[in-house]
């Protein structure tokens, strides 16, 4: 039984190789320009974080791993059974010090999330979908506000901003395809068990 | 231009699925099931489980009307209208549904169809043996060989959340939590809305009650109310008819929207990442009693 793992290219890549292989599961080595990589018993490939709910949805892969901010942000029908602990991060929405105006644009990567926020508490906003850059959008004007993810807080106070609210924590996860956990529980059931072990 | 998520069938492809619909047909009618047709235009109900997914229309008159999304509703609609609600009987059913997903995907077309069948004025171990067996044997008519059906019992989690006496929107949210398997927010929840002592361990056990037939066994141990006990023993009634049947069960399925009352069950298949087929009992819901399952022939085509 093969298991097929979706994991996110860039910073929560060699931690999330590591919990799994400590919890049982051997990945291959990322190589220089390779997407998919694949031992006997397991395949990897490699996305972008908002991608992976949606290949683990889909059933392309079996399980992957991913920050809870992407889970919520991509609203897909998935079991996420493990809290990995690592990648931790807040979404907070951002202003220029001294900024005080009504927020009427707000830009962000997480335009689901930062909607449900606006609306529970308030504030009639338009929200701007950008891919990159987005503390970028606050500081030239293309909003009046952004939401982004931010970890310590140092590059944000570099830039001349400042964090005025927290939307949400979150840290990776595992999450799992609901017909693999099934067709698979063999060797899905005590992964989880075995990550889940302090 | 064609809408999103529709599809044109032609060729060998389109030969296949008339193959397929016709070998399910010709299943359930020598099981006994009578052919029904319902209309594809329905009078708009915001009761309906599907209604906020709908496709609507608006009449000459105004009124909106939505196009059939889901065969069950609008099938018991069909028998209580015609005074058959009460009476035996089998049916099936095979055609187009609509839904207006936000985009269209892998096995999630907007226009889709379904097969299946529906058991009526019955309710017992044996109706439910009965229709499971059918869908086990409905899946090997498909190709589907690999596939496993599952079983759960929706009332098992709503009862615990229920023994949990909290309000609406805090037992939603262990609801939702217990459906995702997200055990780390679930004891989070759990803790934030003080449950504590039997109660906080049988709904922090449910989201890993899944599996082989172990989980029954581990399931009796957190059945806390007598009727979540007759549930387990209607189950192991069900199984006890269906020796030859390879059954999985999860006792931690809890769905949203839906008007299932007794077991549900879902096929899954390792050659496709969503379900094949799905079904369950739904007596009082829509009709006094009756329970059903629906095959999906997209889905089934990606694997048969």
């Amino acid at each position: 039984m093969r298991l097929v793992v979706a994991l996110p290219k860039g910073r929560l890549l060699e931690e999330s190789r590591r919990a799994l292989a400590q919890a049982g599961l051997r990945l291959p080595a990322p190589e220089a320009r390779k997407m998919r990589l694949s031992t006997e018993d397991a395949e990897l490939i490699l996305v972008r974080n908002a991608d992976v709910p949606t290949y683990v949805e889909l059933g392309i892969a079996d399980l992957g791993v991913v920050g809870k901010d992407n889970i919520e942000e991509a609203g897909r029908d998935l079991y996420e059974p493990v809290d990995l602990g690592f990648g931790a991060c807040r979404l907070s929405l951002i202003r220029k010090p001294g900024d005080s105006g009504p927020i009427r644009r707000v830009a962000t990567k997480y335009p689901r999330i930062t909607e449900r926020w606006l609306k529970e508490q308030g504030i009639p906003a338009d929200v701007i979908k950008l891919h990159g850059n987005v503390e970028l959008a606050a500081l030239v004007g293309l909003a009046d506000a952004v939401v982004d993810v931010v970890e310590t807080g140092q590059t944000l106070r570099a830039a001349g901003l400042a964090e005025v609210a927290t939307l949400m924590e979150s840290t990776a996860r595992l999450i799992v395809n609901k017909s693999a956990l099934k067709v698979k529980a063999a060797r899905i059931k005590p992964l989880i068990a075995r990550l889940r072990a302090p | 231009m064609r809408p999103e998520g529709t599809r044109v069938y032609l060729g060998a492809e389109a030969r296949r699925r008339e193959a397929l619909i016709g070998a399910l047909n010709r299943l359930f009618d020598a099981h006994g099931y009578q052919p029904v047709e319902v209309p594809a235009l329905e009078a708009q109900d915001p009761a309906h489980p599907l209604f906020d997914r709908a496709f609507k229309l608006v009449d000459k008159t105004g009124e909106v009307l939505t196009l059939r999304s889901e065969f069950t509703t609008a099938l018991a609609k069909a028998l209580l209208t015609e005074g058959l609600a009460d009476k035996e009987g089998r049916y099936r059913y095979a055609g187009k549904l609509w839904l207006r997903e936000a985009s269209a995907e892998v096995g999630r077309l907007r226009e889709f169809t379904q097969v299946g069948v529906e058991l009526v004025g019955v309710s017992s171990p044996e109706a439910d043996a009965e229709l499971l067996a059918l869908a086990f044997e409905a899946l090997r008519v498909a190709g589907a060989g690999r596939a496993v059906i599952e079983v759960g019992l929706p009332a098992f989690v709503h009862d615990l959340l229920d023994a949990a006496r909290l309000p609406e929107d805090r037992c939603e949210a262990l609801r939702r939590a217990v459906d995702k398997k997200a055990v780390p927010e679930l004891a989070e929840l759990l803790e934030r809305f003080g449950v504590k002592g039997r109660i906080r361990e049988a709904i922090l056990a449910l989201p890993d009650l899944y599996g082989g037939e172990e989980v029954l066994a581990e399931a009796r141990r957190h059945a806390l109310s007598e009727r979540a006990k007759l549930d387990l023993d209607w189950l192991e009634a069900v199984r006890r008819r269906l020796p030859e049947v390879p059954l999985i069960f999860d006792f931690g399925m809890a769905r949203r929207f839906d008007y299932y009352t007794g077991l549900t069950f879902r096929a899954y298949t390792p050659d496709f990442g969503l379900p094949l087929l799905g079904g369950g009992r739904y007596d009082g819901g829509l009709l006094p009693f009756a329970a059903g399952f629906a095959l999906g022939l997209e889905r089934l085509m990606e694997v048969a």
